[in-house]
Parts: C-alpha cells; structure tokens; sequence
C-alpha cells in the first residue's frame, strides 16, 4: 500500500514520574494502522499496551509523560495539538472501549442519556434527533430491546450488555479508529465471541480501524490482519499475522506462542 | 420513603409550614403590622390564638408572615451557600494542586472565624436588609459544601467513567458540571438541609439582636426581642415563636436524617 497509514507511532516514549524516580512504560514503541485493518497489540501485563493506547490520544495519567517520539494520525501530529483540538478528535476521530464496561459508564445517568450525550458533544442535533440516533445505535450493536435499554442504568444490565452499550456510544460519532483496550477479558467466553464477532462486523460496515488490545494470542490470530507483540516496554515483534506467528523473530513472541501451544488454545 | 418516619416526618412538617406561609393572606388578615389599641397583651384567645403583643398586633398573623421571611432567607442563603460551594469545591478537587491549597485555605480561613461575630461586623457596615443578611449568611456558610465536594470529586475523578468521558472528547467543564457534579451531590444534600436549619437560627439570631430583619417587617428573630420586654407579663410572646423556631429545625433536621439514611 502507498498511502499513508492511518496511524503512526514513531519511537515513542513513555515516562512515569513516580516521586523523583523515573519509570519507562513505553520504550520506543514504533509501529502503524492502516485504514480499515485490524491490527493487535498484544503482551503479558505490565508490557505498555495499555499506556501505548492512551498515549494515542493524550490519555494519559497526569504523573506520565511522552518524552520523545512522534504519533501522527491521519496527517495531523497529535503531540502538538492544542487542548481544544484534542477533545474536538477524542470520541470523534478516536474512540475507546475499555475493559470493565459497567465501571466506565457514569452511574447516575441512563444509557440513553450518556449516547445521545456524546452524540451532541460532536454533532450538532436537537437532543429529540439525539435520542433517536441513540436507538438505532442500539439496534446497530444488537440490542433486543433497544427501548427498554437506553431508559436503564448501567448497573441494571449484565456486563455484555454495558459493553454493547459502549461500543454504541463509541461509535456513535463513526470514528476513524477504534482502540479497544481487552474489550471482552471481563467477559465470559460465549459474551466474549459474542462480541467479537460484534466488532468486526461493525467494522466491515462501517469501515473504521481497529487496534485491539489484548494478552489473549488465540484472539489475536483469529481476528488480527496485524500483530504487534510488546514485552517489557518495546514494540518486540510486529509483521502480518500469519508470518509472525509462523516464524516469530523474537524470543519472547516464541515462548508466548509455546505457551498457547502447551495448553492446547492456539 | 418507605421504612423512613424520619424523611416522613419532617417534610410532612415543612410541607404544612409551607402551604401555611403561601396562603397566609387567606389564613389570617393580611397586615401583620395591624395595630389594635383596644387589644393590648391579650392572652390566647378564639378570636387571637397566639395572644397579641403591646402593640395589640395578633401574633400568630406576624408568626406565619415571620416565617415566610425566614424560610426564604433559609433557602436562599443555603442555595447561594452551596452554589459557591460547588464551584469552589469542584475546583479544588477537579485541578488540584495550587488551586486546592488556594481554595481550601481560603476556606480554612473562614472556618476559622466564628461565623456569628464575621456576620456582626459584616452587618456593621452594610444596611441590615433581607438581601443583605441571605448575601451574608450565603457567603459565610459555603465552605462545609465546598469541603464536602471536593472530598467527593478527588475519589470520583479517578474513576474509570471519567476517563471514559475524556476519551469520548468531554472538555474539563462538561466533565465537572455532568459527570462530577452530580455523582458528588448525594451528601451536599444532607448538609444542605442542615445548613438551612443553621441559616434560619443565624437569622434569628440576628434579628434577635436587631442587626437582622428591621421592623415592622416581622422575623422570629425579631418577635423575640419584644418578648423580652414584656416577658414578665406576657409568657406568650416569647413561647410562640420559640415553638414556631423549634418545629421548623427539627423538621429540616429529620428530613436530612431521613435523606442520610437514603443515601448512604
């Protein structure tokens, strides 16, 4: 492909100031999304995937900091936007879905009112056209009973539920890229496939990119164009699906696969 | 409500007290500063419930007129007091660091103070209006509010919602107004209510030592500093308002019981 990835991150470093003691979470991470793929950040915890992530749109706790590197998206250098553009992009451009759903929902609102919130946060409707829109969403990420739902609040439904909920109210602005940081650990197996088979059908028809998080390789083979591997802060290991996980150039990628096939998941 | 005589109990008080001030043209004459020469320091009668006073002015008329000076100066003052306390409170909490210690030492600084004598010298120099003593009252009672809220939001912002709502591209004030604010008002509320039972016996107070309400506007404060004259004589003219200023604390006081128990 010759065009410009959608996403690029180069050498990007992440520190933490952990009361005078510096802490590297992310080493020099370097790697791209392109449109319309889906690509996987994969790692055992504490590897950086997630800081990675939130590094993308500025995300991160006010104790970290970047402190080199680049990450333009879609031709725009993030690291130098203004506040204003950085929340005009988030939910707009970028979105997230995370891994507790219930807890990254607010709990004294209804479902409804939090969609048809972030869609008036990014477009000009009436609140009436908002609510609307709310619906279909919720009948665009399979939800039975799309009425009863958004008049609910997050604790009255199940953990598949709220995740559905959320992947709604992400893309209810059609964002270019989706980050979805373990959208289904949280999750039991058949919700887990349930929404996987959610997103990327999602995907298909509305055309955004994805790049998901996970420490899961079986998820990441069956749903990934690409695979990033990270280990302790470095971007260890990255190519096409299949070539990596047919040859792994790392050592660690190599153990992690040997691990999936001693138990028999890969 | 179920389960709860406290919340019951209380709004049933202050939802009679209410209705009486709202129809208290209709309840009894509408001139509460009526003056009847022939009807000097009557005892409790049929025709004067509650007695009159030197000047023969009925009052239970200038009770029930009193107390809608009272509760409003009671509500309002508490709403201005938990307006600036939630703006500073969520100020302090949201942004932390300088603007914190610059808000809440502001705050310690006043608690500090003995509030009573602050709002004396306050009045000293200002015209002792109705407006003035809500202004006053309000501005010296927002720090508990503000205390409170800022409790609040230093947990709540470390939620994993409020991460969630920046990343959907919420601003910072769209984050404390929506998000925030409202997750954070369950124990402002309780404090509330108890802060309008603290306002009302701050008026009171004040007008009690005449720096409050001026008469011939009728406050409880002020029916009280006439009883005073007169108490050897006219037991009436001090019990009255005193029981009017009793029931209406202890109602606002069971219904923030009440709301504790909800809430938390």
């Amino acid at each position: 492909m010759s065009e410009q990835p959608l996403l690029e991150i180069t050498d990007l470093r992440v520190t933490f100031d952990l009361e005078g003691r510096r802490l590297t979470a992310v080493d020099g991470a370097q790697f791209s999304v392109a449109r319309n793929e889906t690509a996987v950040l994969a790692g055992e915890s504490g590897s950086g995937k997630t800081i990675t992530a939130l590094a993308i749109s500025r995300l991160l706790p006010p104790n970290a900091a970047i402190s080199s590197g680049s990450i333009r998206f879609n031709g725009h250098d993030i690291l130098r936007m203004s506040q204003e553009e950085l929340t005009g992009m988030r939910g707009k451009e970028i979105a997230y879905i995370f891994q507790e759903p219930v807890s990254f929902l607010n709990p004294v609102f209804t479902i409804g009112d939090q969609i048809a919130e972030t869609i008036v946060l990014h477009q000009r409707v009436a609140p009436q056209q908002a609510r609307r829109q709310a619906a279909q969403l919720l009948e665009q990420v399979r939800i039975p009973d799309p009425q009863r739902v958004l008049a609910s609040y997050p604790h009255q439904l199940s953990g598949g539920m709220n995740q559905r909920a959320f992947i709604a109210m992400s893309l209810a602005c059609q964002p270019r890229l989706l980050v979805a940081d373990e959208p289904t650990t949280s999750l039991d197996v058949t919700i887990e496939r349930e929404i996987l088979d959610l997103l990327m059908e999602l995907k298909k028809s509305l055309g955004f990119s994805l790049l998901f998080i996970t420490h899961n390789l079986a998820i990441a083979r069956k749903i990934s164009d690409r695979v990033i591997i990270m280990f302790q802060g470095k971007v260890v290991d990255q190519g096409a699906t299949d070539t990596v996980f047919r040859c792994p150039r790392h050592h660690h990628t190599r153990e992690l696969i040997q691990a999936y096939e001693k138990i028999g998941k890969l | 409500m179920k389960r709860n005589p406290y919340l019951k109990i209380g709004l049933t008080i202050i939802g009679l007290l209410m209705l009486i001030t709202l129809f208290a043209p209709w309840l009894r004459s509408a001139d509460p500063a009526q003056i009847d020469a022939a009807q000097l320091l009557m005892p409790p009668s049929s025709a004067h419930p509650f007695g009159t006073d030197q000047l023969g002015r009925d009052l239970l008329t200038r009770i029930i007129y009193g107390a809608r000076i009272s509760l409003s100066i009671g509500f309002i003052a508490m709403g201005i007091a938990v307006a600036v306390g939630i703006l500073l409170g969520s100020l302090a909490g949201f942004y932390g660091r300088l603007v914190d210690t610059l808000i809440m030492r502001c705050a310690d600084v006043m608690l500090c103070f003995p509030t009573f004598f602050l709002i004396l010298a306050v009045v000293a120099f200002l015209e002792p209006s109705i407006f003035n003593i809500m202004a006053i009252i309000g501005l010296t009672s927002w720090m508990g509010p503000a205390r409170l809220i800022r409790g609040e939001i230093l947990s709540l912002k470390e939620r994993e919602f409020i991460q969630a709502e920046r990343a959907l591209g919420a601003s910072d004030a769209r984050i404390i107004l929506r998000h925030l604010v409202p997750n954070a008002l369950g124990p402002v509320l309780v404090n509330a209510t108890l802060g309008i039972s603290a306002a009302i016996l701050l008026e009171t107070g004040l007008s009690f030592l005449g720096l409050g309400v001026q008469p011939p506007v009728p406050s409880w404060g002020n029916i009280l500093i006439e009883a005073k004259s007169t108490l050897g004589v006219a037991w009436w003219i001090m019990i009255f308002p005193g029981l009017a200023i009793l029931v209406t604390i202890l109602g606002f006081n069971f219904i923030a019981e009440g709301l504790k128990k909800i809430i938390g």
